[in-house]
């Protein structure tokens, strides 16, 4: 090893280190991190965005803890990681073990992944005129006799967003389990099933273990992606330039909607910090438990 | 159940393809077996294909309908289209603003993802395959930037584009194009550069060839494939991107496709207008992926997952 140290070709990558990396570090530093720390410190001021930002400590955070907007928007954040990420894994995982085994199986990978591969704005559109009053669902119900109903209705439009939020992304994490399971050799399962092993003892004993990395990773990814989400809500639930009501935010939503948004943006940049950075620490901590909980040792195969 | 039954108890084994009746027993019971797993998964079997054919179903009807009127869109929104309205696809480019939305994306997507790989490339190149301490550390300096959701960042972006008089510019939202996809960029190729073989690069040392130079003629070709991906991937991403776009873009003419889509659409619900120019605009907006996908689909798929997978 010490040998290959001082070696030409050591010595060769050791000068374009620097010049290799310097751009790609100097803009990531300078439009990414350096916005990022810029945010955490103007969540401590009253920033408009314009004027230099004046401290106020911690007061946006105070006013956060009192703001039901935020409130909703933090809980409608909960529910799309907690409630669609549950839904979303087990629907995942149970599609991904029958399709082991189904024929077709090429194909509907293909299809399901769709939703993936276009705009949000798109599968909003599409939303909108599936379940709209006089949508595709309603005109079925029609010719079936029964009346149309208003799944739009305020009460009922979160969670329209929600189930859509299932179905766009279940063929991308169906796409992730499957990679880590097709990784998994096949005499692992012809071996269980000499031994006896029927179908539940095959899952629990070899694809569960064995897929758990993937699993975890895509656990992690979920929670990473799905506070980002933020086109869908608005272009569903928002209309001519108008932000969509509050009960519909989530906290991507209240970012934009405290600041630019909107057609009277109300610019309040600091305030808006702080509920994101709330957002980030938030992040942090949900991925830190996951890892910490899914963690075990790592299975060579 | 019964000719399974029959065939492994049956007396006679001649005309049967496996001779001895030993060995059929067995095979009839695996046979059982089996179709009570098949009728077990029926359940689970027709859900994956009602899913699939939803997928499918969404997708067809938004192409369809661009070829329908306005009013066979609303009022018959599951009948084929009685006569087919092509001009749909010109009232949405011309008159919709799908025209300029879709040269805008375009020039973005291939200015901003080629410059992406430029930049990551040779960092990602010197970042996998010298690993020591600060290399790891730069490894995870941009890995961190995976964690950080673009609404923590963007609203600093906004304050400093705006001193530098880059709003509702298609420059400025090239630069943060390019730097949003700088951390997975460099993550992906990172990785890609660290599992190619040493030898190459041994042997061009031993031969002289600087570094740089074994970087361009040597590493760079081995690492196409990555590189293929890795651009593909910003090109998607960037192509179907909504919230810079919409918070750093201003004016109708530098609109790009998701934000045209977006505009057209929330007038529509003012104005009650065209559907069938509506999901004309839609299918613009879609046909680029979906044949994009048909193309290099794999590649994509693996990309994605390659990530997780590590």
């Amino acid at each position: 090893m010490s040998a290959t140290a001082h070696s030409p070709l050591e010595r060769r990558r050791g000068r374009i280190f620097a010049p290799f990396v310097a751009p790609a570090v100097a803009l990531y530093t300078a439009l990414f991190i350096g916005p990022t720390l810029y945010a955490v410190y103007t969540s401590l001021t009253d920033w408009d965005g314009i004027n230099p930002p004046r401290w106020a400590g911690v007061r946006n955070y105070t006013q956060l803890l009192h703001d039901p907007a935020f409130a909703s928007a933090f809980g409608n954040t909960l529910k799309i990681l907690f409630g669609v990420g549950a839904v979303l894994f087990v629907l995942s995982f149970g599609f991904m073990l029958m399709l082991r085994e189904m024929r077709g199986r090429r194909l509907i990978r293909g299809v399901i992944f769709l939703p993936h591969i276009v705009s949000s704005v798109v599968l909003a559109i599409f939303w909108g005129s599936l379940l709209s009053l006089d949508g595709l669902v309603n005109q079925a119900l029609g010719h079936l006799g029964i009346g149309a109903v208003e799944w739009l209705r305020p009460d009922r439009a979160a969670n329209a967003v929600l189930l859509a939020l299932v179905w766009i992304n279940t063929g991308y994490y169906v796409t992730i389990l499957m990679a880590g399971v097709d990784r998994i050799p096949d005499s692992y399962y012809e071996a269980a099933r000499l031994d006896g092993a029927n179908a539940w003892q095959r899952f629990r004993h070899v694809t569960l273990p064995l897929s758990w990395d993937v699993t975890a990773a895509a656990a992690v990814l979920w929670t990473i992606t799905s506070v980002k989400i933020f086109e869908f809500i608005l272009a569903f639930s928002g209309n001519q330039g108008a932000l969509p009501p509050t009960y519909q935010w989530n906290n991507a939503m209240f970012v934009y909607g405290e600041t630019v948004g909107g057609i009277t943006p109300l610019n309040r940049f600091g305030y808006a910090s702080a509920s994101a950075v709330t957002t980030l620490v938030f992040v942090a901590v949900v991925v830190i438990v996951l890892r910490r909980l899914m963690r075990r040792e790592a299975l060579q195969f | 159940m019964t000719t399974a039954t029959t065939e492994a108890t049956g007396p006679t084994g001649t005309d049967g393809p496996t001779g001895a009746d030993g060995r059929r027993a067995p095979a009839g019971a695996t046979r059982r077996r089996r179709a009570a797993a098949v009728l077990g998964r029926l359940p689970g079997t027709a859900a994956v294909w009602l899913f699939t054919g939803f997928c499918l179903f969404a997708f067809l009807y938004m192409l369809i309908s661009s070829l329908k009127s306005s009013r066979d869109v609303l009022e018959h929104p599951w009948s084929p289209p009685t006569e087919l309205h092509f001009e749909n696809w010109s009232t949405a480019w011309n008159d919709g603003g799908f025209g300029p939305a879709f040269l805008n994306s375009a020039l973005l997507v291939v200015a901003a993802s080629a410059v992406t790989v430029v930049v990551a490339g040779p960092a990602a190149y010197v970042l996998g395959r010298r690993p020591g301490r600060i290399s790891n550390g730069l490894s995870l300096y941009f890995v961190l930037g995976l964690g950080i959701p673009v609404q923590v960042m963007v609203l600093p972006l906004y304050a400093l584009m705006n001193r530098l008089g880059l709003i509702d510019s298609l420059f400025g939202l090239f630069v943060l194009y390019v730097v949003t996809s700088l951390p997975f960029t460099v993550f992906l190729l990172t990785s890609f550069f660290a599992s190619l073989p040493a030898e190459l690069e041994e042997a061009a040392a031993l031969d002289g060839v600087s570094a740089a130079m074994t970087f361009w003629r040597i590493m760079l070709p081995l690492a196409r494939g990555g590189l293929v991906t890795a651009t593909l991937l910003n090109a998607m991403a960037i192509w179907n991107e909504t919230l810079l776009a919409l918070m750093f873009i201003q004016t109708d003419d530098r609109f790009t496709l998701p934000l045209a889509l977006l505009n057209y659409f929330q007038q529509q619900q003012f104005t009650g207008a065209d559907f069938g120019a509506l999901f004309a605009g839609v299918s613009i907006a879609i046909l680029p992926m979906i044949g994009l996908y048909a193309w290099l689909g794999r590649r994509l798929t693996e990309g994605l997952t390659m990530g997780a997978g590590k």
